[in-house]
């Protein structure tokens, strides 16, 4: 046992610690040339270049309203399927989960293509909206999957405990439910931001340009910017799902059953 | 009124999946144009361009998902114990922080011609020049696109497998070992019939997706061969609109065939299931 936890230590540092520990050096320093012996130069302006930049700060924006409004859509279909499918021992559940899932196996890039030119048509293109929408494409199913099972893991006991306790349908939700799928809440948040802030084709095609996200600006930066400066934008790009997070495990402090003192008493 | 309630939660969901149904349709509309039928499809088995590129991208995707999967169980099996653990478990899934595009440019930085491993390779005097380093960036082989891949989602077969095996339980060991089996055997016979559903489950999601996802190929790929969702980009905003029905087309046969893909592996899964409750091996 012990040698094994060494060497999975050694393999979770070189393979999953080390590349992220590598960008924050490089991100920090000026580029390595060790041949000249570079070395490690520390160096903050690669930062201070990123942040100046205003197309960076309006397109962290954009990702941010972009992600979170793409995130509060999953929550509320998610976790009604996810409700629905648990609660229901009606026949062909497989049937109606097979097609709510299906979605993950379509190409983005064909659906993407092919609502342009819906979106042209009802004015969506080349919007925010737009956008959102297509980017609950590759996130949706997932997050059904994730309540599913994370309503699947509760059992239907502790629903019908409460409404045979006479509890109503949101008074369940938020007293029961939620709590319980506090763990499903976080993966979904998650996955759900990491998502769409990953799109870059579907953003294009169907901003056409106009709506910029962080990929759209990551992209071209690639072809002129210096080491040290795609290194601090790729950290940054870790930073906004972080941060996105945070706030998002500071609302579930909110609900109740929570550590903070003043929830327990309801 | 209840049954009525749950059937209503479910509307949101369906409303939703009109819209992936809708622009998938659209997209089939589209590529068959108003000539005779199913001419764009005979222009794309004309194509070597096409051909190339279909046939590259189903063996790239292929070796990074099978890589993935191999990697991640294997990584899953040896270390079960430790990565029920929250602080090891984290440490695994720091890849899922980033987009693919930034995982590929760290691979860029990494392995790159004129990347980290290439310097320490000619300051340790190991190779004369940078131009001895293999390349494995924007190459004919798509051995970038492979390793930003696989790098990125044995995270996510971790993450999918580790419920599974959190699921066995330890008596089924305790059989195998008191009925004389090894290893191999603890393998076969109890981990894989609860692996399976999910394996072949991973193996759609991540070969689908790498399949047909623009990003990676196209920061880390080269122009020639290319990866499909490269090839019917470029086709889509290309310099004349004739190509677009070719982009529709090419994405439409490629949803085809995994959608055939599926229907196999499920068909596999349900004869697999049916074998094991008629007690057959």
């Amino acid at each position: 046992m012990r040698s094994r936890k060494i060497s999975f230590s050694i393999i979770a540092c070189v393979f999953f610690v080390f590349p992220m520990i590598l960008l924050l050096l490089q991100s920090v320093s000026s580029p390595w040339r060790f041949q000249s012996e570079d070395g490690f130069t520390w160096q903050w302006t690669s930062y201070q270049k990123l942040l100046q930049d205003p197309m960076l700060w309006e397109a962290t924006l954009t990702s941010i309203v972009i992600g979170y409004a793409v995130l509060v859509i999953n929550f509320i279909i998610g976790l009604f399927t996810g409700k629905a499918l648990v609660s229901s021992p009606y026949k062909g559940k497989a049937w109606v989960e097979a097609i709510l899932l299906s979605p993950i196996l379509l190409p983005v890039l064909a659906i993407a293509m092919g609502l342009h030119l819906l979106m042209i048509r009802i004015g969506l293109a080349d919007t925010l909206i737009g956008v959102i929408l297509l980017h609950l494409v590759p996130t949706v199913p997932y997050s059904i999957k994730i309540f599913y099972n994370g309503y699947n893991q509760t059992g239907p006991a502790m629903m019908e405990q409460s409404n045979i306790l006479g509890a109503g349908f949101w008074t369940q939700i938020f007293t029961v439910e939620l709590p319980l799928l506090r763990p499903a809440i976080r993966s979904l948040t998650f996955l759900t931001i990491v998502i769409s802030l990953s799109q870059y084709a579907i953003t294009a095609i169907i901003g056409g340009g106009r709506i910029l996200t962080l990929p759209l600006v990551f992209f071209p930066y690639m072809e002129n910017a210096n080491t040290s400066l795609m290194a601090a934008f790729s950290i940054w790009f870790a930073v906004i799902p972080v941060t996105m997070y945070i706030v998002i495990e500071l609302l579930i402090l909110l609900l109740p059953y929570s550590r903070l003192p003043w929830r327990n008493h309801r | 009124m209840k049954l009525f309630r749950n059937k209503i939660l479910l509307l949101p969901a369906f409303v939703f999946l009109a819209l992936p149904f809708y622009g998938f349709m659209t997209a089939i509309v589209q590529s068959l144009g108003n000539e005779e039928p199913l001419s764009h499809y005979w222009d794309l088995l004309d194509s070597d361009r096409f051909l190339a590129s279909i046939a590259f991208s189903i063996r790239t995707a292929g070796i990074a998902t099978i890589l993935s999967i191999a990697i991640g169980l294997l990584l899953i099996r040896s270390f079960y114990k430790i990565l029920v653990q929250l602080s090891p478990r984290l440490r695994v899934w720091i890849p899922m922080l980033f987009p693919h595009f930034v995982w590929g440019y760290m691979v860029i930085l990494l392995l790159g011609e004129s990347g980290i491993f290439s310097q320490i390779a000619v300051v340790s005097g190991w190779m004369e020049s940078q131009a001895d380093f293999p390349i494995w960036t924007r190459d004919r082989y798509g051995i970038g696109i492979i390793i930003t891949y696989v790098w990125k989602e044995v995270p996510l077969v971790i993450l999918l497998l580790l419920p599974v095996y959190s699921s066995i339980r330890p008596e089924y060991y305790a059989l195998v070992d008191t009925l004389g089996g090894n290893g191999w055997n603890r393998f076969t016979t109890v981990e894989l019939p609860h692996l399976l559903p999910v394996l072949v489950e991973s193996f759609l999601i991540i070969f689908s997706f790498s399949l047909t996802a623009y990003e990676v190929p196209a920061l880390i790929g080269t122009t020639f061969p290319e990866m499909i969702s490269v090839l019917g980009y470029e086709w889509f905003y290309g310099s004349s609109w004739d190509d677009r029905p070719l982009a529709f087309a090419s994405m439409v046969s490629i949803s085809i065939f995994l959608l055939i893909l599926t229907i196999i592996g499920y068909t596999f899964l349900n004869r697999t299931r049916l074998k094991a409750m008629r007690g057959g091996k």
